[in-house]
């Protein structure tokens, strides 16, 4: 430094804070005490708030879950709520319920990246590339203790998005009460409308299979005709190909490749 | 440039304001402005980011090593968004749900860059933080206003509450769909700045270049 | 020369220092409409010319004249059809009219259908040059421009491509947006970049998508369900086509649901010829749109798709169907929003050709993609007459350094 201050700083702390803000180590030293001030307030923040985001995520899944079964209120407590479900790993292609797995922390979405938990599909026509071997089946029973529905998860690809939702079907195994999207990018005011609950309250009440048990449940347009009064939701007005993307989903997670064979253990009333 | 804290505040709403006269923060103002509740959220979290980077960045402006400033802002701001988004995540989470990624974007905002660079750099803390949060309230004005025309005409409610009945929920008012995509705010926008600039004329842009009238000889 | 003395008595009042000094766009409209715009060049060079605004956009709406005449008959003939097959018994004020007057709703009756169709048209083309003309003389009046006939080819354009069933408060809305929004702001007539009626027609066809689009809106008969012959390409291939009773020769002479105006391709063909012998269109834009069409539809044939039955669509499908030959015979050829340039041309005219097939066949949102295709054209266009003036300037350089 040739340019020395007439009352020149004492110690080398004093001398490095009088380094103009210029000088390379005045650089790096104001670059590291940053970012280290700063990782530190990110990170205290994301640790201590992780435990209530957590939470929240698990309720907003969980609040999915009870509204597709027709129990959530606005303003009631979805844990506490949460609790009458009975929840329970099921495999996929047996349709039987498995104990290998640990319901905790168990999600179905990711398993499915998981080679060990999924395989590839080859006939995709709910656009999801791999299906897990496993997932989560919520059980819902009423007072007496017997089973009155049981909550799926299901997904597919619409338009623009992947869908997620969950599907409500009463313990007969084949009528549905109620099916709904938690997760979607379709096209606003379009597409988006499988949120609508005039629409989506059409699924009440629709059975899956005929009498001779078959899978009959279509999302398709125009009035159905006799034999499918039962099994037909009206297509969206505007967005075809959303409704082409839900009834295909549909039909994939209740047909064969899907819940078949758990839901015609239902059917039987071997749970 | 002896400005009062009321001009600091008031300036930036009508007069200065960072979207209709600086045509800055468009992005997200395309994207979350489709209903009322999620714009009131995001113009809260933009105004407070951009009112705090100010403050902290004006604490330390004579320490910042001029070849990193930018560096040096970015990450005070980045640190403020990153704590805003985890607040909302963990206190309003159907919120951050719906803005999602645009809290993180509030980063590349250019008004918070902006405010901090021009403004941040070269004056008191005090004063940074009320300019910060003066034009943090100018882009949360156009924010409210468009969310209000988007959501209003778009899905006939206001912050979720039905206002026009619509048709497919069995009222009367066929909802103008083409608002609720995220290009319909690029109109909203444009015709409030048309507004504006009707009303104060003295916003209009100088041309670039003028018709040469031939001349009759 | 009654009128003449009669305007000329009246033109003081509207001009400087006249009383109603404001309203002189309104005058000019209704004097320049009855004989020839007053405007003449004053400054040198002056070039003679037997053209002016007023005569090539008359020559455009005397152009769509063979559409008109299709729209009448075919919106008539749709919805009768759809009545005979379906024994639909037709209520309200049309039917009340066609009774009364003895015409009745027989589809093999071409004046029946006519009448049917016409009343169809007339509310809808009202409805447009009333919403669209106060919005025109409003901005006229505060900017001082004139109102010229520019407004009458595009409100008879988006009449023309809009379905019989559009409710008329959209009629009124769409228009006044393409008015507002595609002109207007930009300075009016000749200063617009984009096609007004084109932009009037996109505003609907997002914001109001279930009255623009699906199968039930372009017969005019309540829920009749008539696709058309895109949407039945695109999910089950244009070979069903046949299946469903659309031959090619229906579908060139327009016999089939659509927007009103749109259906037939020998109208537009017809309209188009007429531009092009009175050189009010230039050859090298519609040249251009049928080449990049029949060469990108032709690669795409190549290419084939298991999945996607449109990849296996032949040109001549792509261009009777939808609203491709009304485009190319109205909204290509428009001089405003066109490049400027003769290489600039071709260039946009393939682009649009290119964008049509692109749109209709590989994106699945949008069955139809004439109106984005030229509407994305349009906002290209002082693009590419930019990069042919520079090469043009390049090359020239190197010519002579």
């Amino acid at each position: 430094m040739s340019d020395v201050q007439p009352t020149a700083p004492k110690g080398p702390i004093g001398r490095f804070l009088a380094l103009p803000p210029d000088s390379t180590p005045k650089t790096i030293f104001v670059a590291v005490a940053l970012c280290l001030f700063c990782s530190m307030i990110v990170s205290v923040a994301a640790v201590s708030l992780r435990p209530v985001q957590e939470a929240n995520s698990l309720v907003d899944k969980r609040k999915n879950i009870l509204e597709v079964a027709g129990v959530y209120e606005p303003g009631m407590n979805v844990n506490d709520a949460f609790g009458a479900f009975e929840q329970r790993i099921l495999e996929v292609s047996t349709g039987e319920f498995s104990d290998a797995i640990s319901v905790e922390g168990f999600d179905d979405i990711q398993s499915a990246n998981d080679p060990e938990l999924s395989r590839e599909l080859t006939n995709d026509i709910a656009g999801i590339g791999r299906q897990p071997n496993f997932v989560t089946a919520y059980l819902l029973r009423d007072e007496a203790g017997e089973l009155d529905k049981v909550v799926l998860p299901l997904w597919g690809y619409g338009l623009w998005s992947t869908l997620y939702g969950f599907v409500a079907i009463e313990e007969d195994g084949n009528e549905i009460f109620g099916l709904q999207f938690y997760d979607h990018g379709e096209t606003p005011g379009l597409g988006a409308e499988v949120d609508n609950p005039n629409w989506k309250s059409q699924w009440k009440g629709k059975k899956l299979y005929n009498e001779e048990g078959e899978l009959r449940i279509a999302v398709q347009k125009g009035t159905p005709q006799a034999d499918m009064i039962d099994h037909q939701i009206d297509a969206l007005a505007g967005a075809t190909l959303t409704s082409v993307g839900v009834d295909n989903l549909v039909k994939f997670w209740m047909g064969e490749q899907g819940y078949e064979p758990f839901l015609a253990r239902l059917q039987q009333g071997g749970l | 440039m002896a400005q009062t804290t009321r001009d600091l505040l008031v300036d930036p709403m009508v007069d200065n304001n960072p979207i209709t006269l600086q045509v800055l923060g468009i992005c997200s103002a395309l994207a979350v402005t489709s209903s009322l509740t999620v714009s009131a959220v995001m113009a809260l979290a933009v105004t407070l980011v951009t009112g705090f980077s100010g403050f902290f960045i004006s604490c330390i402006r004579n320490q910042i090593p001029s070849s990193i400033r930018i560096i040096v802002q970015m990450v005070i701001i980045a640190s403020l968004v990153i704590l805003v988004d985890q607040v909302l995540k963990a206190f309003a989470y159907e919120i951050s749900k719906t803005l999602s990624v645009f809290v993180g974007l509030i980063i590349t905002n250019c008004i918070v860059m902006g405010r901090a660079e021009a403004f941040a750099m070269k004056n008191p803390p005090v004063a940074s933080f009320m300019d910060g949060i003066g034009n943090g309230l100018g882009y949360s004005l156009i924010l409210l206003m468009v969310g209000f025309v988007r959501e209003l005409f778009g899905a006939g409610t206001l912050f979720g509450v039905t206002i026009l009945p619509s048709v497919n929920n069995g009222g009367w008012y066929v909802p103008n769909g083409m608002l609720l995509l995220p290009p319909s705010a690029f109109f909203v926008i444009g015709l409030i700045i048309w507004a504006f600039r009707a009303w104060k004329p003295e916003q209009v842009e100088k041309r670039e270049y003028k018709i040469q009238e031939a001349e009759a000889h | 020369m009654g009128a003449r003395s009669f305007f000329d008595r009246l033109e003081p009042h509207f001009t400087n220092g006249g009383k109603y000094e404001k309203y002189f766009p309104l005058y000019e409209m209704v004097e320049s409409f009855v004989y020839t715009p007053k405007t003449v060049t004053k400054a040198a060079p002056h070039a003679r010319s037997f053209i002016d605004m007023k005569r090539i956009m008359i020559y455009v709406v005397v152009a769509t004249i063979p559409c008109i005449m299709m729209a009448f008959y075919n919106t008539g003939f749709q919805a009768n059809a759809a009545m005979a097959a379906t024994g639909f018994e037709p209520s309200g004020w049309r039917a009340a009219v066609l009774s009364a007057l003895g015409i009745g709703f027989n589809p093999d009756n071409v004046f029946a259908n006519m009448a049917h169709g016409f009343m169809y048209f007339l509310p809808i083309y009202v409805v447009t040059l009333v919403a669209g003309g106060v919005c025109e003389v409003i901005f006229s009046v505060i900017r001082g421009h004139e109102v010229n006939e520019g407004f009458l080819v595009t409100s008879m354009l988006y009449v023309l491509i809009l379905p019989a069933t559009t409710p008329l408060w959209q009629v009124a809305l769409g228009i006044i947006f393409g008015v507002v929004i595609g002109k207007e702001v930009f300075g009016g007539t000749g200063k617009n970049f984009l096609n007004p009626a084109l932009v009037g027609r996109a505003f609907l066809y997002f914001a109001y998508p279930a009255q623009m689009s699906g199968d039930t809106v372009w017969v005019a008969v309540d829920g009749y369900s008539g696709a058309t012959a895109l949407a039945i390409s695109a999910s089950d291939g244009y070979q069903t086509l046949a299946a469903n009773g659309m031959t090619w020769w229906d579908s060139f002479l327009g016999f089939v649901p659509g927007s009103m105006g749109e259906t037939s391709t020998l109208a537009a063909l017809i309209g188009v010829a007429f531009l092009m012998i009175t050189k009010i269109a230039n050859w090298r834009l519609v040249a251009g749109c049928l080449l990049g069409m029949i060469a990108f539809s032709g690669l795409l044939n190549i290419i084939g798709s298991d999945t996607n039955p449109m990849f296996a669509m032949p040109w001549y499908w792509h261009l009777v169907i939808g609203g491709y030959a009304f485009g190319l015979a109205f909204m290509v050829v428009e001089p405003v929003s066109a490049s400027h340039t003769n290489m600039g041309r071709w260039i946009y005219g393939a682009l649009i050709g290119f964008m049509v097939v692109m749109i209709r066949v590989i994106n699945p949102a949008f069955p139809e993609g004439m109106m984005l295709a030229i509407l994305f054209a349009n906002i290209f266009a002082p693009l590419i007459d930019h990069f042919v003036v520079q090469a043009n300037i390049k090359r020239r350089a190197k010519r002579y350094v």
